[in-house]
């Protein structure tokens, strides 16, 4: 199905391709329930309506959508967000910031606050409207910082109040001559939180990315990361690629670049909308092999990337001489990590990386936790199907959790699996959880740690340093308890509040 | 009893956001004093909001903010399209029914968010169907566009005394001499919340006081919460925070109020709050006294010390001579009147982040005069960061050496003057708090070696040819 870019507002995952949030079971049901294996190739609509979703009476406090795509505006350079909201949807501005300089000092760059402003409406502006108030600090956003770009997000309170958001900001675009972006992102719209990374990707599909056909570039390869160091130029440098990476805080050139660029990879399936949406408008081809974690991954994934950018005779080599580079490494680690037996905990095709590249250094993975399951991918393409790819190549994994960063829901997996470690994204919940239970965590904050022929060996290093920490955990574990009545405290099925709902 | 007005509220109407837009944001919404029920151990909030909302809130507020940690794992019903077209009240009742089924607390707090507010879900009515059943649980209405969470911290504050202390079986409590109730610091809000508490707590267990401390490690929790009434005395120990609900519970409970605006910081004010206190609730003025001189005898003997440094290294590391602050109204009076009362620097530009209501602000200006003998400051209010920086930036400057305290946001500003960064405001995000302290006695040491490091640090690092000097 196109990504449709008529409207201001993306389609949410749910819609598009049908995107889960509660599951239980075995990896393989998992894969086999979900559409690309019913032989659903392109146009085939979304998919994954055949799957059986849970459902859970309890719930605790998640993530939303704004939050995604207000950081990951925020962090592009030369614009000001502005959250038209009540003031606590902004209160993630110091995180934000927190992050954005983090990121600038491992990207060389001058580590300085992001720019965003809350309208910060009150009662009276539910009552009457916030309107004026937007169009007041849109304004003042362009007086304080002369920005290039502003984007706007809106709040659940906007949303209900029906401000015209896309109106306000056409008129303030006309009168300050700079794009104005929306980005409709009411929390309550999407089941999950990654739904935010399509509300930036819309917005930039949009508005930000030129078409320019004459200036195509055959050596620039763009590369759509979450965010963190660059670990992809050293990686495709050699085949004679530069690299144009964007999310994950960049300038607004590189987003302009995008059109004219050789092919784009997506470091994680979760972020290809914009991958997908600059294939179907500007024809730039989207590198759909599976991603690159583990050694065969990794392989493939250049080899793709060598046929889509007609590199092919150069990339043997490069190939060779990576896996040669990393071999007395990865041997050290895997003797280290044999018959360690690991917890991954991250979402969708992300988790499944990781879960191949800690089968791949010779750890035991069993158990598995995701935020969330896109049955599909915009591409509709069955070579994104990670979940299944995995299977594949490394084999089944018995309990396979979906659950939105549910606390309640991880400890139970937790302790059905009683790993040695865990390796984890977002590390709100689950880093703090295992923590507490005398489990070794190794939260994984900037994704790119994981990828290609390097990221075996950071990821099997960073466990090594954790692993001693078992020492603090434990100690910390037999001196403390979380408030769950006794039987939750020893449950071990995520889902056991609603048995019958078990497949 | 008579104390069954139900969130009413009659306080916070106070409370309206400022005009104009806010950048560089220094607190959460209402729903965020879901942070200071965490802070009650025991006390577990049940939100009633969007996905997002308590997550955010907490992060904000503890996570990111001195990386405090707490218990955060809260129940929300994470309101999708379906509630907000067909109401979420049904979906608040099966979470409340599972929420007892799966955690264990003494005391649930139902907390609403913005989207019930708008959609109009009675979330009294329900809470108050499982009131009727005998269910240790309050409602508080903390819509994120109606306050932020100092006024929300009043609101969950009056909805635990007046749905479940006052509510408590048994007799009428009976005053226990040598109680008192302190209201003081906004957990987590305050990055040395934890620390302060427990100061606050020992230089009153120090002159023979029994104290309920409420909130955070150093208080037993809702044993001292339901023990409130029995209280001698009301300590409020803010410019405002706190008053609204010290004032009810003199009007219900017949309790007097003893208003100190400043938390004291070093041994001249802790020495005169003690006596204040003890006064208050009638100790004998030589136990006070006893352990006043026990107190200053290890305080000066550091302060003697540190003198040598405060004289010998005065050009040396260009010690800061005026302070300016950006922080709520309780530190930046507490903080100002022990630099420039105890410390002898001039008052700078002192920025009220807040946003406090408009009929507290005449006393908290006038809490700031005298901040030394004939030295008064002179408060800006002003929540938005942009204009913050302007005014410490623009404020002119002849021969002062300015220090900044505030938070995380003001590391440009300080660049700009020049001046060493202290953080002791939200957001402080380049700290990490466990225990410190920065009021009483042992706190104010641990602020003096706090800032002077920093100063160090900055005259070496940043200002070479100043410390080649």
């Amino acid at each position: 199905m196109a990504i449709n870019l008529r409207t201001t507002q993306a389609e949410t995952r749910e819609q598009r391709l049908g995107t889960i949030t509660q599951w239980e079971g075995r990896a393989a049901d998992l894969a086999r329930d979900s559409a690309f294996t019913y032989g659903c190739g392109r146009d085939c609509g979304s998919g994954g309506r055949r799957l059986c979703e849970l459902s859970s009476p309890y719930s605790q406090a998640s993530m939303c959508a704004e939050q995604i795509a207000v950081t990951n505006a925020t962090i592009i350079k030369d614009t000001v967000v502005i959250q038209h909201a009540p003031i606590g949807c902004a209160s993630s501005q110091s995180s934000t910031s927190r992050y954005s300089r983090d990121l600038a000092a491992r990207r060389g760059w001058k580590p300085e606050d992001p720019k965003s402003i809350c309208t910060n409406l009150g009662e009276q502006d539910m009552v009457f409207g916030g309107v004026e108030r937007l169009a007041d600090t849109i304004r003042q956003a362009f007086e304080r910082h002369r920005p290039r770009v502003i984007f706007v997000a809106t709040s659940c309170a906007t949303g209900i109040i029906g401000d015209d958001v896309d109106g306000t900001a056409r008129e303030l675009e006309d009168e300050l001559g700079i794009p104005i972006v929306p980005m409709h992102c009411e929390g309550f719209k999407s089941r999950h939180w990654s739904s935010g990374w399509d509300v930036i990707e819309h917005g930039i599909l949009r508005r930000l990315v030129p078409n320019r056909p004459t200036e195509k570039r055959d050596d620039l390869l763009n590369v759509i990361h979450l965010g963190g160091p660059d670990v992809f130029s050293p990686l495709v440098n050699p085949l004679g690629l530069q690299v144009n990476l964007v999310m994950g805080g960049n300038s607004l050139e590189r987003l302009a670049d995008l059109s004219i660029a050789t092919a784009t990879v997506t470091m994680c399936f979760v972020l290809s909308y914009l991958a997908t949406g600059l294939e179907q408008q500007y024809g730039v081809p989207e590198i759909r092999a599976p991603l690159p974690y583990g050694l065969d991954a990794t392989d493939n994934w250049l080899r793709d990337i060598a046929r889509v950018t007609k590199r092919e005779p150069l990339v043997e080599a490069v190939i060779a001489a990576e896996r040669a580079r990393i071999a007395p490494e990865l041997a050290r680690l895997r003797t280290a990590l044999k018959g360690k037996k690991g917890f991954v905990a991250a979402g969708a095709a992300f988790a499944h990386g990781l879960i191949a590249n800690l089968r791949e250094l010779g750890v035991e993975i069993e158990d598995a936790f995701s935020y969330h399951h896109d049955p599909s991918t915009d591409s509709g393409d069955p070579q994104q199907d990670s979940l299944g790819h995995l299977v594949e190549a490394s084999g089944d994994i018995e309990n396979f959790t979906v659950s939105p960063d549910q606390h309640f829901q991880a400890h139970a997996a937790l302790k059905r699996a009683n790993p040695d470690f865990v390796v984890c994204r977002h590390s709100g919940t689950m880093a703090i959880l295992a923590g507490r239970l005398g489990i070794p965590v190794l939260p994984i904050f900037y994704s790119n740690d994981g990828l290609g022929y390097e990221g075996l060996i950071t990821v099997g290093r960073g466990i090594l340093r954790v692993l001693p920490r078992r020492r603090f955990y434990e100690d910390v574990a037999a001196h403390s308890r979380f408030p769950y009545q006794k039987w939750w405290l020893e449950e071990t099925n995520p889902y056991a509040l609603e048995p019958e709902n078990v497949a | 009893m008579n104390f069954q007005s139900r969130v009413d509220d009659a306080d916070s109407g106070n409370f309206a956001a400022p005009s104009g837009p806010i950048e560089q944001v220094r607190y959460a919404c209402a729903l965020g004093a879901l942070a200071s029920v965490i802070a009650i151990e025991g006390a577990i909030p049940i939100t009633h909001c969007g996905p997002g909302c308590a997550t955010k809130q907490f992060q904000a507020l503890s996570s990111i903010s001195g990386y405090q940690g707490g218990e955060f794992h809260v129940p929300s019903t994470n309101i999708g399209n379906k509630e907000v077209i067909f109401g979420g009240a049904d979906r608040l009742d099966e979470l409340i029914t599972s929420t007892l089924r799966v955690m264990e607390a003494e005391l649930y707090v139902v907390q609403s968010g913005c989207v019930p507010g708008l959609v109009g879900d009675d979330v009294a009515n329900l809470v108050n169907g499982y009131q009727r059943r005998g269910v240790p649980i309050v409602f508080a209405e903390t819509l994120g566009y109606k306050g932020n969470n100092y006024t929300g911290h009043e609101t969950i504050v009056r909805a635990i005394l007046d749905q479940y202390v006052a509510k408590q079986a048994g007799p009428l409590p009976q005053t226990r001499k040598g109680l008192v109730n302190v209201w003081a610091a906004l957990p987590y809000q305050n990055p040395f919340w934890r620390g302060d508490l427990t100061e606050i707590r020992r230089v009153l267990e120090g002159i023979g006081l029994e104290v309920n401390i409420l909130f955070g490690p150093a208080s037993r929790g809702l044993e001292e919460w339901r023990a409130v009434p029995s209280a001698q005395l009301n300590i409020v120990l803010s410019p405002w925070l706190g008053l609204s609900v010290a004032r009810r519970l003199e009007a219900v409970y017949n309790q007097p109020v003893l208003h100190v605006p400043a938390i004291p910081i070093g041994a001249r004010a802790t020495g005169a709050f003690l006596r204040q206190v003890g006064e208050a609730v009638g100790v004998e003025t030589a136990d006070v006294e006893a352990f006043i001189a026990r107190e200053e005898r290890d305080y000066y003997r550091y302060l003697r010390d540190f003198a040598h440094f405060y004289a010998g290294c005065t050009s040396q590391y260009r010690l800061p001579s005026e302070i300016n602050v950006v922080a709520d109204s309780a530190y930046a009076l507490a903080i100002a009147k022990f630099f420039v009362g105890d410390l002898g620097l001039n008052p700078g530009v002192i920025v009220i982040t807040e946003n406090p209501p408009e009929n507290e602000r005449d006393s908290i200006r006038a809490a700031f005069r005298n901040l030394a003998p004939d030295i008064d400051g002179d408060p800006v209010f002003e929540a938005d960061g942009y204009r913050a920086r302007d005014l410490i930036v623009r404020k002119p400057r002849v021969g002062e050496f300015p220090i900044l305290f505030g938070s995380t946001w003001e590391a440009a500003t300080a660049d700009e003057i020049g001046a060493p960064l202290v953080e002791i405001s939200y957001p402080a995000t380049d700290e990490v708090v466990i225990v410190r302290s920065y009021v009483g006695y042992r706190g104010a040491l641990q602020l003096l070696e706090r800032t002077y490091t920093t100063v160090v640090r900055q005259s070496t690092e940043e200002n070479p040819e100043a410390a080649a000097l």
